[in-house]
């Protein structure tokens, strides 16, 4: 292998650390979706399992130790095309109006 | 002059160590699992845009409907393939570093695990379909539509995610024995490393499906 392809071996006490963050943020989701905070149940919920995802991609799948530049460059662009569509899906929701 | 010649010996070397090493091979592997990622991302997200278009339509009907999911039952699953993916993630490093017998028994830990998950599904549905919540039945349809909406989502999404863990249980089971047999070992351990991979997104697809369909307040 050549030396950038090396694999980084990442020590079992980072992944049970990890893990022990990921467990908190569940009992965390858990516990605000009890609280009555309107509206912004979903955002937090939805902010709670993106920071969960950022874990997992960066540390269990190896993204932040990943040495060439496409694996970091693809997720974003795949992100920016699910975004593209969640937009085009709401603006078509939001101004679809009285026609039922 | 003789600094450009031995600038371009040097990046002929190059080309030949890549195409003659088998190291080309590593990085191929894990981009071509992580484009397959990518795609499957798309077909949830597809999924979790339906969702949100309804839920936005219908936001009383989704907050009743969840209220009859088994909460404790999410949250137990969700502690389970969490815990799966820290197995999995120690069994590569463990191969990594030549440690082929706990690489083995962190898999069938992490084997054991998705199996436990599949099980808590099966018993959830089966509980949903013995009081007569399933697609297209009679005490469903009576309901109003968007309970109908969120139960089909329900179904289609935990459903499809299920399979997914399935086929995961299968390919680790595979991986197994590929250990067992020595053809995966400190040298090659590719297979495994995207078998792991593939495991950690249905555990992401899993993070956003647990707090979605059982945590509507």
């Amino acid at each position: 292998m050549k030396p950038e392809e090396e694999p980084h071996v990442t020590k079992y006490q980072t992944y049970v650390l990890v893990w022990v963050g990921l467990v908190i943020l569940t009992g965390t989701t858990f516990s605000v979706a009890g609280m009555e905070l309107g509206g912004w149940t979903v955002l937090i919920a939805l902010a709670i399992a993106g920071t969960k995802s950022g874990l997992v991609l960066n540390y269990f799948m190896h993204l932040r130790s990943e040495r060439l530049l496409i694996f970091k460059v693809i997720i974003p662009l795949v992100m920016a095309v699910f975004l593209v569509f969640i937009l085009l899906t709401f603006s078509d929701l939001a101004f679809r109006g009285g026609a039922r | 002059m003789a600094l450009m010649i031995l600038r371009s010996l040097k990046i002929m070397d190059e080309a030949r160590e890549a195409v003659f090493e088998e190291a080309g091979d590593y990085t191929g592997a894990k981009l071509a699992m992580w484009l397959f990622i990518l795609s499957e991302l798309l077909l949830f997200g597809g999924m979790f845009i339906l969702y949100s278009g309804y839920r936005y339509k219908n936001p009383v009907d989704f907050h009743h409907a969840s209220r009859e999911l088994e909460v404790i039952l999410g949250t137990l699953n969700t502690i389970i393939l969490l815990t799966s993916s820290l197995s999995v993630a120690a069994s590569i490093a463990a191969i990594q570093k030549g440690q082929r017998k706990l690489s083995m028994v962190l898999l069938m830990a992490t084997l054991a695990l998705g199996l436990l998950f599949l099980a808590n599904k099966g018993f959830e549905w089966g509980a949903k379909i013995e009081h007569g919540i399933y697609p297209n039945s009679p005490t469903l349809l009576a309901r109003s539509k968007g309970e109908i909406l969120f139960f089909g989502l329900y179904y289609v999404m935990t459903g499809l995610h299920g399979l997914h863990v399935l086929v995961g249980v299968c390919v680790f089971s595979v991986m197994l024995i590929l250990i067992a047999k020595g053809t995966l070992n400190q040298r090659r351990f590719v297979p495994l490393e995207n078998a792991g991979l593939y495991w950690h997104l249905v555990d992401i697809i899993w993070i956003f499906l647990y707090p979605l369909f059982y945590l509507i307040t």
